[in-house]
């Protein structure tokens, strides 16, 4: 994971107490209620005998032992056994009902957020990175989930626990109970405030961390270049300063930690002396009993517990919260295109396309097409040229409908296309991307992903057309070879092949392609040509073409520079006007040839 | 005691167990390490004389009915006791930490230096996410075998020790029949923990799948909302997520199993020993105070003994991740700094090949009988096919790999006397796609010279390079950060920002790599130029892939198949005919066919 993303995590950590949040959080349990309920009352089961287990054994030493009553202390030895099997039973309970239930939340919070992301326009992707939508789906569900179960449980455990406790110190001595109470209060807010400091110094060292990882990471990757300009000693320098910086904050990470412990059981030793002390005294004066003072020490010693327990979730209450509001507001973020109420599908979206004086700007302060226009008859192949950024990308991702025209009007076949419905335009677009995305899987799956109804004969067809089924046939195992993630088992050529295949099965009414600028053998490329003017007959095409033969085959060549149309016409036209065009295309053309004679014997790689 | 360590060699820590290499890899850290775990020993006593010091109390103070006046001393003695628990916790915690903080600086601080000095064949083959990985999650795995696992283990058989032998001297018959399902808990808790550990393992690794599925979802959306693939997508993502829910209600099948049965099995026990004791007191075997003690004590021997499973299955997975470091620690270092001759001057940088060999395998000839002369300030052009042999011939020089035959002399000795480190400061290498790293601009040129630069002389550098105007235009002009953090470079940025590196640097040899991403005319002539100005007066090697590099040069190689089959100067080749020829025929052809075509039309 890109170090940028780290850093983006923790900025967005908020240190306010929203209560909004915690009861939208909180809300993830609602279908499950009767899980939460059962999941609490055999915890509340649980803790309240755990503390008749001390009770019970006060009492086999007053009544039992101290009595020398064996029938008393046979009793009382029975009753804690049948506890035993109760308690066994709730501790089954809670775990499973708990656990699952925190499974269950997990798995809605994931299928909700995946779902929400497949509506969310192609603006929100560009300008969110990956990284930080992965974590959103994974670490902050997960911690929500934690907070809503264990969490919940934690605390119900706890509250419990202090409560019966103290009210079987009540039972058994009201005077010292209260004595011991005074001390409730100060060991609960040494441990919360110990907590939130222990927390804040592993944030720091999961920071560290990260950058350690990254340096790591950049050491490697450009280990080529350190090692040709002697940069080793320089570099460990550095990153010497960082493990110095984790082992600062690591060493006092561990420290504080271990000081936590301590310091409660210590703020707590002053409770059990104060047991001792008056516990002794109102012995001697026949108020208190031997096993009573023991159950108190015993109910002292393991409110340590629930208290340790209670402050951990409430330091990480905080990291919840930031974490399910960076999930609510992804889950909150609205598709920035959308249906509109009336949306309908025409039935059809192969008519004639017109772009009527079109405005788009990604950001207000710099347009990126400023009164465009543009008619396109149906069935015209048209080929996008020119500079990068010069609005060529856009141009596609407007007619997508990926983006909608922040002015003017796209219609097609006469009609404003924003009164289509999405599905409508995208289920008829073929597109081919200047770098093919493909899914890991099969062949056969990549390709079938264009109709997925398509039967094996249909899919080998399509990859017929486009030229791909002779070297997915050379493959050991054909079409049912796996391509691996993002398709890195198969060469570039081949993944073009494969993703023009896709776009050919789907048989698309407005084809759009961006052609790759790396380069690919002589054979990949003329199977690509071939497949491409497969592609190109019977329906509206949109090229941003860098091949020359791709350029040439085309209609009409638009050259696009800073959003306006430079240059229009056919290729003939265009070099007579030695223009725009002209250049470009000389400049591309001796490129073009050097490696196709591989003059240099290996194609240079061109990376625009 | 923080900073000492980063200089041991880890390598000497090696060893066939993977115990003893841990044990090799904790010095300096051993006594503390030792201390910490006595001083949980201490805890541990102090602890069970709480109990002791309450049970005195019971029979002495409240059963006597006497000696009211000690009441406050007693009390004042468990808090005592209770600053020596806390104190010696604390103490131990602290120590622990220590020696695992600085065990992972160590490892840390080791395994960056031992990567930049594994030689090039080393990282030809290793993958980079593996290396990250074990770097960062494996070293952390070894830090918390050292703070958690390892004392855990120890603060639990401590505990367990310590308790059972204070109950022994109460009570050696009560004590015994306290620990009667001690052997069945470990045996359970064990099984229970390597089967746990395995589920939750599977349950991981579908967390990972999951989100791999989500990456390739994001990363292919345009795919996806072009095909309109939303519902096929969500199924896809529902198959895998409801996976990830079943492998996690199983793990939790098994810990809603293991608990309960655990906890009936301990609770008995603890009852047992209850009241076998309390039928002791009241046959006045032992006294009420003993068994207030023993109640409080026997405790902590059942309890925490189920964990033990726990903690020992999570240090067999550390010494796992210690062996996957030790993996990469055991890999031979290029030394950099060896070699018999080390002149104090930079090279005049003549060269001269005699039956050069080299593979990289036994067996699979890279370069064949290389020979070759090149006089000091040259340029060499080199051309062939991929494959041919042009870059492992120029890998040689900075000693990036070994040649395997013959004799390579730089001005007049052998290349293996340098001492790499020389070797690397005086040859510049402007790759066909540099790497730059995730740092401003500035110091990316600067990245080359290990001395304060001035901003004279980076700007100097950019000029030549054909760079600077473009770093103005950014809003924060040398400061930019390059990569993901900053500004987006195009090849071409990249490759001049490369150039002005390597000026910056002054090398007397130069290899580059002279092909061009695609940039318009007007960039293309400005790194022409560049590239020109930094060959001036150094022995220059270029990897050709454009015809004016064939012009300037004193001498051109056309290698193939690893030998050079041709070599002379432009001139000369075209004479001679052959592959040069053909090249070059290919290349006027070019320029006949662009006529053609813009008269044609």
């Amino acid at each position: 994971m890109p170090v940028s993303d780290f850093g983006f995590e923790e900025e967005d950590f908020t240190t306010s107490f929203s209560g909004q949040t915690l009861k939208r959080i909180l809300a993830q349990a609602r279908p499950h209620w009767r899980r939460v309920l059962g999941f609490l009352l055999t915890i509340a089961l649980v803790s309240t005998v755990d503390s008749i287990f001390t009770f019970i054994t006060a009492k086999m030493i007053d009544d039992g032992i101290l009595a020398n009553d064996r029938a008393a202390l046979l009793e009382w030895v029975a009753l804690y056994a049948g506890l035993i099997f109760v308690s066994a039973v709730g501790v089954f309970g809670f775990i499973y009902l708990a656990g699952v239930l925190g499974e269950l939340i997990r798995y809605d919070m994931r299928r909700s957020l995946f779902n929400h992301l497949q509506e969310l326009s192609l603006s929100y992707f560009d300008r969110t990175p990956v990284g930080w939508i992965i974590s959103r789906v994974t670490s902050d569900t997960d911690r929500v989930a934690e907070l809503v179960t264990w969490g919940l449980l934690d605390v119900t455990w706890g509250i419990f626990n202090i409560v019966t406790a103290m009210i079987f110190m009540v039972i058994i001595n009201w005077q010292l109970a209260l004595i011991v109470f005074a001390f409730v209060p100060v060991i609960v807010i040494s441990a919360l405030e110990f907590r939130k400091r222990i927390l804040g110094e592993f944030r720091l060292v999961r920071k560290i961390n990260s950058k350690i990882t990254g340096a790591f990471n950049e050491s490697v990757t450009g280990v080529r270049v350190t090692k040709a300009l002697g940069r080793e000693e320089e570099n460990l320098r550095e990153f010497g300063g960082l493990t110095s910086d984790m082992y600062k904050a690591g060493f006092r990470a561990a420290w504080l930690s271990a000081l936590f412990l301590p310091i409660v059981q210590i703020v707590s030793a002053f409770a059990v002396g104060a047991v001792v002390w008056f516990g002794g005294l109102q012995f001697l004066s026949g108020a208190m009993t031997i096993g009573g003072i023991s159950a108190f020490v015993s109910y002292i010693v393991f409110m340590l517990w629930p208290v340790q327990e209670m402050a951990r979730v409430y330091a990480e209450l905080q990291h919840a919260l930031a974490s399910g509001e960076r999930v609510f507001s992804l889950m909150d973020s609205i598709p920035e295109i959308s249906d509109r109420p009336e949306a309908f599908d025409p039935g059809s979206i192969l008519g004639d396309i017109e772009f009527d004086h079109i405005d788009f700007h990604y950001d207000p302060e710099s347009p990126v097409l400023r009164d465009f226009s543009l008619s396109v008859p149906r069935g015209e192949t048209i080929a996008l040229v020119g500079p990068t950024g010069g609005g060529k990308s856009t141009i596609v991702n407007l007619l997508s409908r990926f983006y909608e025209p922040t002015g003017g009007e796209i219609r097609i076949g006469g009609q404003d296309y924003t009164g289509f419905s999405l599905e409508a335009i995208h289920s008829r677009l073929g597109m081919v991307l200047q770098t093919p995305h493909l899914f890991s899987g099969t062949v056969m799956d990549n390709i079938r992903y264009g109709h997925l109804e398509a039967d094996d004969a249909e899919v080998e067809r399509a990859a017929r057309i486009a030229g791909a089924h002779d070297f997915i046939i050379e493959m050991e195992e054909g079409y049912e070879t796996e391509v691996g993630e993002g398709g890195v088992l198969l060469s570039v050529g081949q993944k073009q092949l494969i993703s023009l295949a896709r776009a050919i099965l789907a048989d698309p009414e407005i084809f759009i392609m961006d052609e790759a600028t790396s380069s690919v053998d002589t054979l990949t490329e003329s199977l690509i040509q071939r497949g491409i003017e497969a592609m190109m007959t019977d329906r509206t095409s949109f090229i941003i073409a860098h091949r020359l033969s791709t350029i040439k085959r085309a209609d009409r060549i638009l050259v696009i520079e800073e959003g306006k149309i430079a240059e229009m016409g056919s290729h003939v036209e265009l070099l007579h006007a030695r223009g725009h065009y002209y250049r470009l295309y000389t400049q591309q053309f001796r490129r073009q040839l050097e490696q196709e004679y591989e003059v240099f014997g290996a194609p240079s790689p061109a990376t625009a | 005691m923080t900073d000492q360590v980063s200089d041991m060699d880890l390598q000497e820590t090696l060893a066939d167990r993977r115990i003893v290499g841990l044990w090799r890899l904790m010095r300096g850290y051993r006594l503390i390490f030792i201390i910490a775990t006595l001083s949980i020993g201490v805890a541990a006593m102090a602890r069970a004389g709480t109990y002791l010091l309450l049970g005195k109390y019971v029979d002495e103070i409240l059963v006597a009915e006497n000696a009211i006046r000690l009441l406050p001393l007693v009390a004042l003695a468990f808090l005592g006791l209770a600053l020596i628990q806390g104190g010696a916790t604390y103490f131990s915690g602290r120590l622990a930490g220590k020696t695992a903080e600085g065990i992972a600086k160590r490892t840390r601080e080791y395994l960056f230096d031992h990567l930049q000095r594994l030689p090039f064949r080393y990282h030809d083959k290793a993958r980079t996410g593996e290396l990250v990985q074990r770097s960062t999650s494996d070293v952390d795995a070894i830090r918390r075998f050292f703070s958690e696992q390892a004392i855990g283990v120890g603060r639990i058989v401590l505990l367990f020790v310590v308790n059972l032998a204070v109950l022994i001297s109460l009570d050696a018959r009560l004590a015994l029949l306290s620990v009667l399902v001690v052997p069945i808990t470990i045996a359970m808790s064990f099984y229970f923990f390597r089967k746990i550990s395995n589920a939750y393992e599977a349950y991981q690794e579908q967390e990972a799948t999951l989100s791999t599925r989500l990456q390739e979802n994001l990363s292919g959306v345009r795919v996806v909302k072009a095909f309109a693939r939303q519902e096929y997508e969500r199924s896809k993502f529902d198959v895998e997520n409801w996976e990830k829910f079943t492998r996690g209600r199983y793990v939790l099948r098994l810990h809603s199993v293991y608990w309960p049965i655990s906890d009936i099995l301990s609770s008995f026990q603890l009852l047992f020993g209850l009241t076998v004791g309390a039928l002791m007191v009241m046959d006045g075997m032992i006294t009420i105070g003993t068994y207030v003690a023993y109640a409080g004590m026997i405790i902590w021997i059942i309890w925490p003994i189920r964990n033990l499973g726990r903690l020992v299955t999570q240090m067999s997975s550390g010494l796992v991740s210690y062996g996957r470091v030790t993996e990469i620690i055991k890999e031979p270092e290029e030394p950099l700094d060896v070699g018999d001759y080390v002149p104090t001057e930079a090279p005049a940088g003549g060269l001269e090949f005699a039956g050069v060999e080299f593979e990289y395998e036994a067996g699979n000839a890279v370069l064949k009988d290389i020979d070759l002369r090149v006089q000091p300030g040259q340029v060499v052009a080199l051309l062939g096919p991929t494959g041919s042999g042009k870059s492992s011939l120029v890998n040689l020089l900075p000693r990036f790999y070994e040649y395997t035959g013959g004799s390579l002399k730089l001005d007049g000795v052998e290349l293996n006397d340098y001492p790499r480190s020389y070797l690397r400061g005086h040859i510049g290498i402007v790759e066909q796609e540099p790497f730059l790293f995730s740092r401003t601009i500035r110091e990316n040129i600067a990245y080359g010279v290990q001395r304060d630069v001035s901003q004279d002389e980076i700007e100097a550098a950019a000029r030549a390079a054909a760079i600077h105007d473009v770093i103005l235009g950014f809003s924060e002009g040398y400061d930019t950060l390059v990569g993901e953090r900053g500004v987006t470079l195009s090849g071409g940025q990249k490759q001049r920002i490369a150039i002005a590196r390597t000026l910056l640097a002054d090398p007397q040899i130069l290899i580059l790599d002279d092909s061009t991403s695609s940039v318009d005319p007007e960039t293309e002539a400005l790194i022409r130029a560049a590239l020109e100005s930094l060959m001036q007066d150094r022995t220059s090697f270029v990897i050709a892939h454009r015809i004016q590099s064939l012009m300037r040069a004193d001498l051109i190689l056309v290698l193939d198949g690893g030998s050079i089959v041709q070599r002379g100067t432009h001139e000369e080749l075209l004479e001679e005919g052959g592959l040069y020829e053909q090249i070059h025929d290919a290349q006027t052809r070019i320029e006949d066919e662009l006529e053609r075509e813009i008269a044609g039309v």
